[in-house]
């Protein structure tokens, strides 16, 4: 996936990681809360981390994310669907289907940003940049050699275009020109 | 999407400049592709030399060749596009700066209007001299009869002086000796005294 450029250095895991219970469903409603609230930290930190912007879970049960090699612990898919739609509540992850309606389904956004802090990160930039009123390309904007800085540097093009119609609609850019050669200019 | 927002508009120059870095992002994948198959070439001339196959790196060692050239050549024509682009912009600024200076000067020239133009300041100037002068030779005159009060009430006062002295006798001068001599050796007296005191001292 285009979107997930991985990051040169390792994610520090966190101490927990290490620890075997943290993998199986905890019985306890008390533990089991809170071993959801660190599994979303965790995951949270690690796209963070290696700016993930959405997350298939299918393929991320085999990456270190899910499964500790060390210990031979692994998340089932049951169990991460949990702790997704426990963040989808607090409202850092939200289902990526058809329309976002796929509930249950494969792939995730994770948000440690969501689209309103990205468009508001995106008009920062901008305005940093002394770029209101020029035109930018969409696909300089996550590509190119100016943004590598940035944190949106290599973003998922629809994440792009949600954080972007979220300015739109604010009055504070204009998206236009045909199919995948989208220009925008901010205001 | 195109109609959300009113008050900013895309202008044609913003749809050809689009069209530019559209161009421009056109020829940076381009190069990134090639960049790619580049390396794969010196990967394969790498494998085929491991092979002991020589003609097979050798022709992979020119068709790297050939894209490297090619990357060349697309750099000239980014600078290229990316010169045209930055005129275009500038020239954008230059509108702008066009714009503003048209406006400053019709303000400027509404403002001089209000002055009522040239004639009328020198017209202006004309008058508030003369009235400068006007005011001057008012004061002159005002200045002069104040003077000739001051002169008529000097004299009368001379007047009443004179009547004054000449009207009322002067006192008699004294004719008896003043008591002189004890009074110069008191004052003797009191000056050792003072002197006695300073050397003490």
């Amino acid at each position: 996936m285009s979107a997930s450029l991985p990051s040169t250095s390792p994610f520090p895991f966190p101490r927990f990681y290490n620890f075997p219970p943290f993998f199986s469903r905890q019985p306890t409603l008390q533990t089991h809360h809170s071993q959801l609230r660190k599994w979303s930290t965790l995951i949270l930190n690690y796209c963070r981390h290696h700016r993930i912007f959405k997350l298939s879970l299918i393929d991320a049960l085999d990456t270190e994310l899910l499964y500790n090699k060390s210990l031979d612990k692994r998340m089932g898919i049951g169990e991460v669907r949990e702790v997704v739609e426990f963040m989808r509540k607090e409202g850092r992850a939200e289902w990526a289907g058809e329309g976002g309606k796929g509930v249950g389904g494969n792939e995730v956004w994770i948000w440690w940003r969501n689209p309103e802090e990205w468009a508001s990160l995106f008009y920062e930039w901008v305005d940093d940049t002394a770029q209101k009123h020029t035109v930018l390309t969409l696909y300089e904007l996550t590509e190119s050699e100016a943004t590598i800085s940035q944190e949106f540097h290599g973003m998922d093009p629809d994440l792009l275009q949600k954080a972007l119609s979220i300015l739109v609609k604010r009055g504070k850019a204009q998206v236009f020109g045909q199919e995948d050669q989208q220009g925008v200019k901010f205001f | 999407m195109g109609n959300s927002s009113s008050t900013h508009k895309i202008s044609a120059q913003d749809k050809a400049i689009l069209d530019m870095k559209n161009q421009r992002d056109k020829l940076h994948q381009y190069q990134r592709r090639v960049t790619v198959l580049t390396d794969r070439e010196t990967a394969i001339a790498k494998e085929m030399l491991a092979k002991g196959d020589k003609k097979k790196a050798l022709l992979a060692l020119r068709r790297k060749k050939y894209q490297e050239s090619l990357l060349a050549k697309t750099d000239t024509q980014l600078e290229q596009l990316e010169k045209l682009t930055s005129s275009v912009e500038f020239a954008l600024v230059q509108k702008d700066v066009v714009f503003g200076l048209q406006q400053g000067t019709s303000v400027l020239k509404e403002i001089h209007k209000e002055m009522g133009g040239l004639d009328h300041v020198e017209k202006l100037m004309g008058d508030t001299a003369e009235a400068v002068i006007y005011q001057q030779e008012v004061s002159d005159m005002l200045g002069g009869r104040i003077s000739n009060q001051d002169e008529d009430e000097v004299e009368d006062e001379l007047e009443a002086l004179e009547a004054e002295v000449t009207g009322v006798p002067l006192p008699e001068v004294p004719t008896s000796d003043l008591p002189h001599r004890e009074r110069v050796k008191a004052r003797q007296r009191d000056q050792e005294g003072v002197q006695g005191t300073a050397m003490l001292a």
